[in-house]
């Protein structure tokens, strides 16, 4: 009942001079959008790097080639063959599908143009491994990928390079000095983490060594390993190593030449990254709400002493020093979360701005939105706290000739 | 039993290094329904005493028993309920609070004293309706003469139904017509409700007012006088002549 009174009374107050305590409350206004924006931003980066991943396919293992130190000399690894992948297809049941991978960037002649993107060699396991989808014309046979033939499947962003509002089915590219058949293109897949999966022409992994990096003779840069469930990742992980380990004939005390990683590897990593970044912004966040609640605690400092009078006024008719602490408190408070309210409007109004015009991807949550609210009430308490115990301890009698 | 008896009363101040004795064995003894002036020159401890009539303040000796009950050791916070269940203050300068209506100003004693909004309503129009402002609940002290704030100050005073006013040179700050109006107002209080006036003044047609004059000197009562006939404000204001205000 008497918080009650007191809240009915600093609203009172504040309205009475409700331009001051608007500027007052700037500094907890900004503070607390500032929190529900990062957040927001947080939210919505690891959930579209989430899916993002989830696009690259499912309960996938990346292969690659390490150069090992040997006698303290790095010396470049004899690297991953077609006979690694296919001794893993053999020997590691936790494996389900197991693709090669080659790529470079090259430029791409078409009679329409000519430009830079993907040019990746893999075998058919890939599409599956990879979850990439023929949409039209058709994969290439197993007869064309034993024979090196010159086919290219090819995806949306390249053909929106290469052939402008055209079907490329059919039609020609040339890559170096040879001509290549596009058969098929893919479907669009969209941002991964690291690329545009759609910005690629794909060729069975015998044409691109044979055409494309004739140095590269049996080799493979990457073997891509899709294990059986989430739970079979790490077991196919250790087979892999074991496996690997034997065939390239490695020490037990000698490290692998080659690494494996998972994808939920790099799931963690990036979520390390933004984790980082949103505790530096939150940081920022942090100092801004603290910096509004100096503010406040200022104005609220200047009003006692402004309204020592009133003080007195209050005391003599009546008032115990817990209401005249309360009023004050009340008015911190009050001003405080009015602050936090508007900041989250503005909050609101700033995501929704940078989702509708950059397309950036956030979400605020109410989580947040609750946590900036509970802050900015408690800035208000413990900020409020000394203006209010300074007036509360006032003398009635000073107070009252206060001039 | 008298509404207040102050016996032996002492209060010091420290100055520095000196002690200042503001009061030095003050007696008083005060009867409800007295009209009372307490005059005396600045610095001779009136408003000390009225501090402690107001248990604004505590007595360094002495004792203070207000309606029977002894106030003075009491703690600020028991004070501030003393103050706001048996007196009512009535300053100089109005201390009405600015931005603030009429009726909220008068309200403002029964916040503290927990009263229900509805009721606080009630009670607060009836006390300015008592003192003829019935017709200006909403304003604000800035769109009121001073006699009109002095008027709702009183009215702030009276609406905890006090047996006890205070009043720290009510007419200090208002012109001779309205100085007579208000004191013709405490008068009818006095004599209609039976209230206890306790008057602050150093002018002797206020005084004169009263039905007792107490004179302070020194920190001392230098005299405690009857008045035998003590002039009718009312009158005062019909000598003035001309439409009251």
């Amino acid at each position: 009942m008497r918080l009650f009174t007191s809240l009915a009374i600093a609203y009172a107050a504040l309205s009475r001079s409700w331009l001051r305590s608007l500027l007052t409350t700037l500094g907890v206004l900004i503070g607390v959008a500032a929190v529900v924006v990062v957040t927001a931003l947080g939210t919505g980066a690891r959930e579209r790097v989430g899916s993002q991943i989830e696009s690259m396919g499912t309960n996938l293992l990346f292969v690659w080639s390490q150069p090992i130190a040997r006698s303290g000399l790095r010396v470049a690894s004899f690297g991953l063959t077609d006979g690694d992948a296919q001794a893993i297809r053999r020997e590691a049941p936790a494996a389900a599908l197991v693709a090669t991978y080659c790529d470079q960037k090259l430029s791409v002649v078409s009679a329409y143009g000519n430009e830079r993107t993907d040019v990746v060699g893999v075998d058919s396991h890939y599409l599956g491994a990879r979850r990439f989808e023929v949409q039209g014309g058709r994969m290439w046979t197993p007869s064309e990928e034993l024979m090196k033939a010159k086919v290219v499947l090819i995806g949306q962003t390249a053909i929106e390079k290469l052939f402008p509002g055209r079907d490329p089915v059919g039609e020609y590219i040339r890559i170096g000095k040879h001509p290549f058949r596009v058969i098929g293109t893919l479907k669009p897949k969209g941002q991964s983490p690291f690329e545009d999966q759609d910005d690629r022409i794909l060729m069975p992994i015998g044409s691109w060594r044979a055409r494309v990096d004739p140095t590269m003779a049996g080799k493979v840069e990457l073997i891509l390993v899709s294990a059986q469930s989430a739970s079979q990742v790490e077991p196919a992980k250790r087979q892999i190593e074991a496996i690997l380990r034997q065939r390239h004939r490695i020490q037990e005390d000698e490290e692998n030449d080659f690494a494996v990683h998972s994808q939920e590897s790099f799931q963690r990593g990036q979520e390390a990254v933004y984790g980082v970044l949103s505790l530096l912004l939150l940081t920022v966040a942090a100092i801004s709400l603290m910096v509004g609640g100096v503010g406040v605690m200022n104005i609220m400092l200047v009003s006692v002493t402004e309204r020592t009078r009133e003080i007195g006024v209050r005391m003599a008719i009546g008032a115990r020093r817990l209401d005249i602490q309360l009023q004050f408190l009340a008015e911190s408070v009050a001003l405080t979360s009015f602050g936090g309210i508007l900041g989250v409007g503005l909050a609101a109004v700033v995501v929704w701005g940078l989702k509708a015009w950059l397309g950036w991807s956030m979400r605020m949550s109410g989580s947040s939105v609750l946590l900036a609210l509970t802050t900015s009430l408690a800035i208000g308490l413990v900020f409020g706290f000394l203006p209010a115990r300074r007036a509360a301890n006032l003398d009635p009698i000073e107070a009252l000739r206060h001039e | 039993m008298a509404l207040i008896e102050l016996s032996k009363v002492g209060k010091d101040y420290a100055s520095g290094p000196e002690v200042v004795r503001a009061l030095k064995e003050v007696d008083l003894e005060i009867g409800a329904g007295e009209f009372v002036a307490v005059i005396g020159a600045s610095g001779s401890g009136k408003s000390t005493l009225m501090n402690i009539l107001g248990c604004l303040d505590r007595p360094t000796r002495g004792s203070y028993r207000l309606a029977g009950v002894d106030v003075s050791g009491r703690s600020a916070d028991a004070r501030a309920i003393v103050r706001n269940r048996l007196i009512g203050f009535v300053f100089q300068g109005f201390n009405l609070l600015p931005r603030t209506t009429a009726l909220e100003n008068v309200e403002l004693p029964l916040v503290y004293r927990g009263v229900s909004a509805r009721a606080r309503r009630r009670r607060a129009i009836a006390a300015l309706a008592k003192v003829g402002l019935a017709d200006r609940l909403g304003h604000s002290p800035a769109q009121l003469s001073g006699g009109q704030q002095q008027r709702v100050a009183i009215a702030r005073a009276l609406v905890t139904d006090p047996p006890l006013v205070l009043a720290d040179e009510p007419t200090g700050n208002l012109d001779t017509r309205t100085s007579y109006e208000v004191l013709a107002l405490l008068q009818a209080l006095v004599r209609d409700r039976g209230l206890t006036v306790v008057l602050v003044t150093h002018e002797p047609d206020i005084a004169a007012c009263a039905s007792r004059v107490v004179t302070v000197r020194d920190g001392r009562i230098q005299a405690d006088e009857r008045t035998a006939e003590p002039t009718r404000a009312a009158r005062l204001l019909e000598e003035l002549g001309g439409a009251p205000e």
